[in-house]
């Protein structure tokens, strides 16, 4: 079943933010497991110590080939695999990028980020084209304010054509929260922007059907 | 699922091989460092006169040094200790 594949070139993007995020919402609905990549082990950590909802498989490896074969292993057996990834580019990112049915690229509003998510999007082109097969990639702004830089830097990837999702995660307390008290955010802002979140990937069928599942 | 995600993925080994085929430059994840060399070193410890004392009198009853008084107790006690830290080697006169 689908893997989903957290990545970007540049550190700080909010990889492990968006990775907490889709596994919270998403362990109620699914046999999920979630593969941390990134050698800080910052998500699998948070899921063991920190997270307090519905459980899920968490799983730490960075090594490529161990990975490689996780991946497999787990996409066959669960409904869905969200695979976090580090924040620069390595061997173990690529291969989960190449092993995944999509790849979500969360990005700041910097220069330096929109640059970093373009060079991500075209790896990802890249390693389709190697693997002939379609790899959908989609950026998705992060902490989000609603300033004029945000809106140059929409403007920037609109201009450099990567496809993003309308969907955004704005600057918001309850995000950083989450890395700590391990409860998802529900109601208010954060709420609504992880409710649009997960309506535009179930409209992509990013995610898997959720009619043949309990508590759906 | 949506036509776009082909169920056919690649496998590990293929995976693998187009990673390294499209980005060959990028390093692993993680670089394993090195084993440390069990080099030598020191251990400082703030001890009182008397302890010193009775561990002086000891290796002195025992023949040995105080360093191998302590490293033989602390192996007593479970501690793994390095076998160059329970052989005498204070440099001898030739």
């Amino acid at each position: 079943m689908p893997v989903l594949t957290i990545a970007s070139s540049k550190g700080g993007p909010g990889k492990t933010t968006v990775c907490q995020v889709l596994a919270a919402s998403l362990a109620p609905c699914y046999r999920l497991a979630v593969l941390d990549a990134d050698p800080t082990q910052a998500l699998s950590r948070w899921a063991r110590t920190a997270y307090e909802g519905t459980s899920f498989e968490a799983i730490a490896e960075s090594d490529e080939t161990r990975l490689a074969h996780l991946i497999g292993s787990k996409a066959d057996t669960m409904d869905l695999v969200l695979v976090d990834t580090a924040g620069f580019g390595n061997r173990a990112a690529t291969v989960a990028m190449t092993s995944a049915d999509a790849v979500l690229i969360p990005t700041l509003a910097g220069e330096a980020d929109v640059t970093e998510a373009e060079k991500t999007i075209r790896l990802v082109e890249g390693l389709a084209r190697a693997a002939r097969r379609d790899i959908p990639a989609r950026v998705i702004l992060n902490r989000v304010r609603r300033t004029s830089l945000a809106r140059h830097a929409d403007a920037e990837l609109k201009a450099a054509k990567l496809p993003r999702l309308q969907a955004s995660l704005s600057d918001l307390v309850a995000y950083g929260e989450l890395s700590y008290s391990g409860r998802l955010p529900s109601a208010g802002t954060a709420g609504a922007e992880i409710a649009a979140l997960l309506a535009e990937l179930r409209n992509m069928k990013w995610l898997p059907e959720l009619r043949n599942y309990v508590g759906a | 699922m949506k036509a776009s995600l082909k169920p056919r993925r690649p496998s590990p080994d293929e995976a693998l091989a187009i990673a390294t085929s499209t980005a060959p430059q990028q390093p692993p994840a993680q670089i394993n460092e090195p084993l440390m060399a069990d080099t030598p070193t020191t251990l400082n410890l703030r001890i009182r006169r008397s302890t010193v004392s009775a561990i002086e009198a000891t290796a002195k009853e025992r023949g040995l040094t105080m360093k191998q008084v302590v490293a033989q107790a602390l192996q007593a006690a479970g501690v793994t200790v390095a076998a160059a830290d329970l052989e005498d080697r204070t440099p001898r006169r030739r």
